[in-house]
């Protein structure tokens, strides 16, 4: 139990990486990226075939995977999302979910359909604490993502950049009244939830094989860590996350692997009702 | 959840009435002609069972494009949860064919019954959340129904699915060795599917439906917009339900990924969505091109020996339309700008 309690809080960490992302782009253009797990993916792809061409580490080449992805996310936001910012409309949903579609099969088609993951890696060491065994890859993949989190956080509060960021979060309009340029503000917020995207790939396939679904998969997870965070704040959506992963490793260790997410389904549903803001969120209208 | 204004479907003629049809002559010669060249397909010279097969799975997908049609074309609710009453409508016809005995004509009904009742309670749960909340509640609900079947080995068959053993051509098991009669079948479904979708765009409770995409008016114009949702999402379940049981007699075995994933939930809503949302034959036109595609590029990729290019047209279109063409290949084409009645 306390295995899976453990187990569950350092899985959560990437879950809540996910979230941040998700949510920075939620929050702060109310557009739902359901393409958002495609982002993680092609991350970990990057990283993978980084690794098998010059064994450089995907922890190493993390900078070129940033830059990869957030410059698929500038191409995607200017060509698709950016008719949505505002209001997360059905049509907003549909494209982000062609989006998704569009990415994987792509995927597939470049990289083939089969599960690959990185032969011999540092990570796969075990790490023991009395009777509980953690691998490296899993500890460390949580600190880079605190880590990760708490600069995105820093970025928001303390840079220039940041203050315009929430500024259009909190009112788009307020924010134009005062001359700032939103549709700029905009594209970097999305580059920056890209690369947080990166960053989850990256630390997740040094212990986690990929597949052209895996980041798809990972989107209930994903939209579960948000609401259940709060929409649109970056400390919530993190805390969410680690709440999913120790609630779904608890229930996998006593209810079987198959029932693991379906507490975080239930969860979901009970927040919609009951508690839309979430835990940290802001009440928001859309 | 708080007041908001969500961007529904984009309906020019939303608080329209559209106005009773006369009988229209074209329509009603185009549409005799599919039917009698659709029905009549295994006369055709050259034709084999594989392309007879091919027409019903072409109009099993149309006929689920139609039933989502109601709820997310009419009503303007985004369901990612229609799986679900697919998936209640093959488990229960089969289940009860092959563990309890009874006919899956009766077994239909039943399942089509259980998922009406099913669409009630989650409709009560979920249709007071608005706009994306509402998509994302149905979808959590469906990949919840993936993981309990995938859980239940015992009852469910898990992973593997559940199949129906196959006794011969058959009108007690509703089984057959070739598949004209689920030609005839499925046709007929989608003939009734499509006459009531004209009968709901001009009934009060269609008229009802309709402006519910725009809840204030909705509620100003005194529609107890709750009501009328719960009403839609039950037809669209028994319609989902019904082609579920027709489903699973056809293919004779339904696994959890194909009645609850999420890229079935995806894919019941392309052919609406390509062909026109919200209108009677958006869907038909929706389905067939789909099915046309999905072969062709089958076929194509055959020779390329890469999968999933379907699935990427189908990604590209859905895009264009959402993009480009909000009202689907038929707004496209037939309703010009500014044009009078809805088709």
């Amino acid at each position: 139990m306390i295995q899976a309690l453990l187990s569950g809080i350092l899985l959560g960490g990437i879950y809540g990486l996910f979230a941040v992302g998700f949510s920075l782009v939620f929050g702060v253009m109310r557009i739902v990226n359901f393409a958002h797990g495609e982002l993680v993916m092609l991350a970990m792809y990057s990283g993978l075939t980084v690794y098998d061409l010059t064994g450089i580490d995907p922890l190493l080449s993390l900078p070129l995977t940033c830059l990869l992805i957030a410059g698929l996310g500038v191409l995607l936001y200017l060509g698709a999302f950016r008719h949505f910012v505002g209001r997360a409309s059905m049509q907003q949903l549909l494209v982000a979910i062609a989006i998704a579609m569009i990415l994987q099969v792509g995927a597939q088609i470049v990289f083939g359909p089969d599960t690959h993951g990185m032969a011999q890696s540092w990570g796969s060491q075990y790490l023991l604490f009395g009777t509980n065994f953690f691998s490296y890859a899993q500890v460390a993949a949580f600190f880079i993502a605190l880590l990760c989190v708490t600069a995105v956080e820093l970025i928001l509060r303390k840079t220039r950049w940041g203050q315009d960021i929430r500024a259009v979060a909190d009112d788009a309009e307020a924010a134009e009244l005062v001359g700032l340029d939103t549709h700029r503000i905009n594209t970097g917020a999305f580059a920056l939830s890209c690369a947080i995207a990166a960053v989850a790939g990256s630390v997740l396939i040094t212990y986690y094989p990929v597949n052209p679904g895996t980041g798809f998969a990972l989107m209930p997870i994903t939209l579960i860590a948000t609401v259940v965070g709060g929409l649109g704040s970056v400390a919530g959506a993190f805390l969410g996350g680690i709440a999913c992963g120790v609630i779904s490793q608890v229930a996998g260790a006593l209810a079987g692997p198959a029932l693991q997410e379906v507490p975080l389904y239930v969860l979901l549903l009970l927040f919609l009702a009951f508690r839309p803001q979430g835990l940290f969120g802001r009440r928001v209208a859309f | 959840m708080s007041s908001g204004n969500d961007e529904a479907v984009p309906a020019p003629h939303a608080t329209r009435p559209s106005r009773p049809q006369t009988v229209d002559l074209t329509r009603l010669i185009v549409g005799g002609v599919l039917v009698a060249a659709t029905a009549s397909l295994p006369f055709w010279p050259g034709v084999n069972s594989y392309f007879v097969a091919l027409a019903v799975r072409a109009l099993i997908f149309i006929a689920l494009g139609q039933a989502w049609n109601v709820i997310a074309g009419i009503g303007g609710q985004l369901s990612l949860g229609n799986g679900v009453f697919f998936g209640i409508g093959a488990y229960g016809t089969a289940m009860l064919f092959t563990r309890v005995g009874i006919t899956p004509w009766i077994g239909a009904l039943l399942s089509v019954g259980l998922a009406g009742l099913a669409a009630i309670v989650m409709g009560a749960a979920t249709l007071r959340f608005r706009g994306v909340y509402f998509a994302l509640a149905t979808v959590v609900i469906s990949l919840g129904f993936e993981r309990l079947t995938r859980h239940f080995v015992d009852f469910t068959g898990g992973d593997a699915g559940f199949s129906e053993p196959f006794l011969g051509t058959s009108p007690w098991a509703m089984q057959s060795r070739g598949p004209t009669p689920f030609l005839i079948l499925s046709l007929g479904v989608v003939v009734g599917f499509y006459l009531l979708t004209r009968v709901l765009l001009v009934s009060s409770f269609g008229l009802q439906l309709q402006p519910v995409r725009d809840e204030e008016a909705a509620a100003a114009s005194g529609v107890n917009v709750f009501h009328i949702k719960i009403m839609g999402l039950l037809l669209s379940a028994v319609m989902t339900a019904l082609v579920g049981a027709i489903y699973v007699q056809f293919y004779l075995v339904i696994d959890p990924t194909a009645a609850f994933g999420l890229m079935q939930e995806i894919q019941i809503q392309l052919p609406a969505l390509i062909g026109g949302l919200g209108t009677a034959g958006g869907p038909v036109i929706g389905g067939a091109f789909m099915v046309l595609v999905s072969e062709a590029t089958n076929w194509l990729a055959s020779g390329m020996s890469v999968h999933g290019l379907d699935v990427l047209a189908f990604g590209v279109l859905l895009l264009v339309v959402v993009l480009r063409a909000p009202h689907g290949v038929l707004g496209a084409f037939m309703r010009p700008p500014g044009a009078g009645s809805r088709r």
